[in-house]
């Protein structure tokens, strides 16, 4: 009888015959080749434009041969030079550079003390109404960020840039220029986009917060405060560092509101300065101020992972005794209710309502004024290149039809590539190609929009081998839009699929199902919920997107959002305000009814 | 039906510590073979393996003479064209199909016409008793329900070859034994060759017409299910197979003690029988069963003990004795008289000899043939 000694490793057959058995095995099973595909597919969509953009800032581009005194295409420092220490690098870079961090902390200081704020109010204490509060207070997140910049300028426009002026203004009260335009305003009205983002993470952390650890900071004799510096905050760390971060990568690329609200007062921040420099078509110090843009963006993130990985021995674990002890107010629950209403009338009611009178009244808000013309006149007189209300022409119909059918595209492909990459992470066969997938589909994520538009413009602009130049083509919109919205969808894709396990799918095998069949009647029909949310998701946020396509699209691939702000070049402020109010009314509405039927939290969708 | 055959078959995660060591293994023809060990030591991924779910690092696997697995040769069968049945330790039911559609999908995939795909789901769904459920989703089924669907799934398509990953462990023990019965008999029927694993050796014992027990990746014996339990070939078996385990105690250097008591016996039993093995036995097993109390029948190995306990477990008592400092279990399957404290005679007619490499060398059979005692 074979008596088992805890042997040696067992033989290992020679390697070519090792390597010959794998690929018989890979014949058999597409999923290695897929995620090659896959890898190589995103890698060109992801990694391929980063790359073209930092080649274009140190070479030289054609036009700037006579300044450099180098011939264009060869190697040069000349850009950044001009971007950091020549004469103009003040206003090129430095002045954008402080301006995007005056605005970034007053954003996270207005957002998170209001975020904090109200994310106590609904997790923690007795207010009346706090299901609803805690609702209704991320209202303002799902509206386009620029939504509140317009109704800002309704209101505070002065007479400085052209077009009509604000209600304010109209009203014989002028308004100087700081309160109209620039740093104080962009600070308020991206606060007010940006508080909920600080309420779900805070608010989600409040919760998770064992009240026993609380409870027994307070027997062993600690009084409130001690208890609130020694234990609550610690304990918020995460959550707060994240916030904070994340609100200050997103203002960074952020482009709508100081769009709006910086340049009259030629208030640039980066991303403007990146728009204008593409604009003016200084490709070369364009490519510099994205790489900017990019390295900041990476650094943030990867400051937040750190944090997030080096906090996680914080995390309370359990919430078995998490059970919700709530602070009395007592005597204030009502004023603190009327604060939360205050809260979402400022940032939800005034705006809106602010954007949809507008839209009603010649004179701002002045029903006096009442018309209906802006909608529907068959003629607007004054308005040459918008010259009837946004119903009629077919402006806005062409640009609804693009909206759908661009962001339509592009979050089905996500949706797809997100689950796939989630099944080939998932099946495991192919270790390191999934490695590989889960890096490169992450990768978006750390940068910001404006700046991997920047990148993609300069990969597709022109023809390279056999990709041709994709510059003002559909293709090129819903490539960037699927690309920057995949590391949401490949995480729920991986999410989704590792909840389900390979299981079924292997028991699917052994009936005898060869691979289609497999992904048609077993791994897609079970991912149904998946996918629609997957789908859903990205095609709200794409929908309020601006900072991405904004350089993207031309005359005949206007978007909703790339038409509201042409309305606003163009001072067409009611114009502009109604398509945003278009806009803002079909995300509410999708988002709304997404989380009725899905039962899915904004939460998991805050990749807006 | 064929005989499954793994040979050499080696298989390691990612490169790292091998799951499953050197695998020699055949389950012959018709066989209903159990695949027994302790949690973790590869029953699942041996089982994996031979479905074509998991592939060797290294050997052959083939079934008659179809060679599925070869490393060495670069042969390969995908498990969609093996056309075996495997019941997932976790079910792995499908959860958007109804029942019905569940055990219909192997038969779709295998083109046979709705009417009999309808009727050949519906006896297989009547042979576990779920044919009430049938219109239901696995969500509205009880965790049993869903285990005995997925047996139908498999028996639904008729396969030569049935792989069954622990497929009885979530049913009370009433099912349990109608299940097994139910198994036994499609086994019979059906002729097909089983490989069932499990973690219950009592399953193993009852059911298997052959036991194969694995640990930490490698194979320790096959055998007929009593021959195993009579003749386990090393320690690990010994005390793995046969419940409350066998007793084993270790010779230490001085023989001295309860060891050196019942080695002296063994061997002025069967003189130069233990000589001739490869090397001297460092440790001698008892079952309980066969400790017995009283006084012994003849010229048995007796020794003194002192009762400790007395544990009542139905229909058999299990002594817990100290006899010579060492602590010993006895099972009596006829009521003990003795009180804790109480000092008996306890008497054996069988003990296991084991060698220092864990295997064993040879029994001592007294009750084979009284008069001179017999070496197995
Ligand atoms: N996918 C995997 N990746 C890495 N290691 C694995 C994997 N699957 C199993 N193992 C390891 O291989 C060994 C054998 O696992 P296996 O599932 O075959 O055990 P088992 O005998 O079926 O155990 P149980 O009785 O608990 O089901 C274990 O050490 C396990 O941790
Ligand atoms: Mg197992």
């Amino acid at each position: 009888m074979a008596v088992v000694t805890k042997a040696e490793t067992p033989p290992r057959p020679p390697r070519s015959r090792r390597l010959l058995y794998r690929l018989r095995v890979l014949r058999h099973d597409p999923t290695a080749a897929l995620g090659l595909i896959l890898v190589v597919v995103l890698g060109y969509l992801v990694v391929a434009p980063l790359v073209a953009v930092l080649s274009d800032a140190f070479r030289l581009q054609y036009g700037d041969d006579v300044h450099a005194g180098q011939a264009a295409g060869e190697w040069t420092g000349y850009y950044l030079w001009r971007v950091f220490r020549s004469q103009i690098s003040g206003l090129l870079f430095w002045q954008p550079l402080l301006n995007t961090l005056v605005v970034a902390l007053g954003t996270v200081l207005f957002a998170l003390v209001l975020g904090g704020g109200m994310a106590w109010l609904v997790t923690r204490t007795n207010v009346p109404g706090r299901k609803w509060l805690a609702g209704a207070l991320v209202v303002p997140y799902m509206l386009p960020s620029w939504t509140f910049s317009l109704a800002w300028l309704t209101l505070f426009k002065n007479e400085r840039a052209g077009g009509q002026v604000g209600f304010l203004q109209a009203q014989g009260v002028h308004t100087p220029d700081w309160l109209a335009y620039g740093a104080l305003p962009i600070i308020v009205t991206l606060g007010l986009h940006y508080y909920p983002f600080v309420l779900l993470l805070v608010g989600n952390a409040l919760r998770r917060i064992d009240a026993q650890l609380v409870d027994s900071a307070r027997i062993l004799g600690a009084p409130q405060r001690t208890v609130v510096r020694r234990i609550v905050i610690p304990l918020m760390l995460p959550a707060l560092s994240s916030a904070v971060l994340l609100v200050v990568g997103r203002v960074l690329g952020t482009f709508g509101t100081p769009y709006v609200l910086g340049l009259p007062a030629d208030f640039r921040v980066l991303s403007t300065g990146l728009f204008q420099s593409i604009r003016d078509r200084s490709t070369g110090v364009a490519s510099v101020l994205a790489t900017v843009i990019v390295v900041i963006g990476v650094v943030i993130v990867l400051a937040d992972t750190r944090m997030t990985r080096e906090h996680r021995r914080f995390v309370t674990v359990g919430g078995k005794g998490g059970m919700d002890r709530l602070s009395d107010l007592r005597r204030v629950r009502w004023p603190a209710f009327a604060l939360g209403l205050v809260v979402f009338g400022v940032s939800v009611l005034v705006p809106v309502l602010t954007l949809l009178l507008s839209t009603v009244t010649r004179t701002p808000l002045d029903l006096s004024t009442f018309t209906l013309d802006y909608w529907l006149a068959e003629r607007l007189p004054g308005a040459v290149g918008f010259p009837h209300g946004v119903f009629r022409g077919s402006e806005l119909w062409a640009a609804a039809w693009n909206s759908l059918r661009i962001v339509g595209l592009a979050s089905v492909i996500c949706a797809v590539a997100g689950l796939l990459v989630g099944y080939v992470v998932v099946r495991g066969t192919a270790p390191r190609v999934a490695f590989f997938l889960r890096q490169v589909s992450f990768l978006p994520y750390l940068v910001p929009g404006i700046a991997f538009a920047a990148a993609s413009l300069s990969l597709f602009a022109v023809a390279r081998g056999p990709i041709p130049a994709l510059y003002g083509t559909t293709f090129l919109l819903i490539l960037v839009m699927a690309v920057t919205h995949l590391p949401y969808s490949s995480r729920s894709g991986i999410a989704a699929m590792t909840q389900l396990g390979r299981e079924p799918e292997e028991a699917a095998q052994i009936a005898g199902a060869p691979w289609f069949q497999r992904m048609g009647r077993i791994i897609f029909p079970i991912q149904k919920g998946a996918l629609v949310t997957g789908i859903v998701l990205p095609f709200i946020s794409g929908l309020k997107e601006l900072s991405i396509v904004v350089m993207l699209t031309t005359t005949g691939t206007e978007l909703l959002t790339t038409l509201s702000i042409g309305l606003v070049d163009y001072g067409y402020t009611q114009l502009a305000n109604a398509v945003v109010l278009v806009i803002a009314l079909v995300s509410f509405t999708m988002t709304y009814l997404t989380q009725r039927l899905t039962k899915s939290s904004l939460a998991s969708g805050l990749g807006g | 039906m064929p005989a499954i055959t793994l040979t050499g078959v080696a298989k390691s995660y990612g490169g790292g510590e091998h799951a499953v060591r050197n695998l020699d293994l055949t389950v012959p023809d018709g066989a209903f073979m159990c695949l027994l060990g302790p949690s973790g030591c590869g029953k699942t991924t041996t089982l994996r393996m031979i479905a074509g779910l998991e592939q060797p690092t290294a050997g052959t696997i083939a079934v008659g003479d179809r060679v599925l697995d070869s490393v060495e040769r670069g042969l390969y069968v995908p498990p969609e064209k093996r056309g075996m049945g495997l019941v997932f330790q976790n079910y792995a039911l499908w959860p958007h199909l109804s029942v019905r559609d569940n055990v219909e999908f192997g038969l779709r995939m295998r083109k046979v016409p709705a009417v009999e795909r309808r009727a050949r789901a519906e006896a297989a769904l009547k042979m576990v008793h779920v044919d009430a459920a049938m219109d239901r989703y696995p969500s509205q089924l009880s965790g049993g329900q869903q285990q005995r669907v997925a047996l139908a799934r498999m028996l639904a398509v008729n396969p030569s070859v049935l792989l069954l990953d622990e497929p009885l462990s979530n049913l009370d023990a009433r099912l349990r034994l109608e299940m097994r019965a139910e198994l036994k008999r499609i086994h019979e029927e059906s002729g097909a060759t089983i490989v069932f694993v499990t973690h219950d050796q009592l399953e193993a014992l009852t059911m298997a017409t052959d036991v194969a027990v694995m640990n930490e990746g490698e194979l320790q014996q096959v055998a007929a299910p009593m021959d195993m339990y009579d003749r386990p070939a090393n320690r690990f078996v010994a005390e793995f197979v046969g419940s409350p385990p066998m007793a084993i105690v270790d010779v230490g250097p001085s023989p001295a003690g309860l060891a050196g008591s019942l080695l002296r016996f063994a061997e002025s039993r069967v003189p130069g029988s233990l000589e001739g093995a490869q090397c001297s036995p460092t440790a001698v097993g008892i079952r309980p069963e066969a400790l017995r109390l009283g006084p012994p029948p003849g010229a048995t190995w007796c020794e003194e003990a002192v009762v400790e306990a007395v544990l009542p477990a139905g229909s058999s008592w299990t002594v817990r004795l100290r006899v010579l400092d060492t602590e010993l279990y006895a099972v009596s399957y006829t009521p003990v008289e003795a009180a804790p404290g109480d000092v008996v005679t306890c008497w054996t007619e069988r003990m296991h000899l084991f060698g220092a490499d864990g295997a064993r060398l040879s029994a001592w059979d007294g009750a084979a043939s009284p008069a001179k005692g017999a070496v197995a």
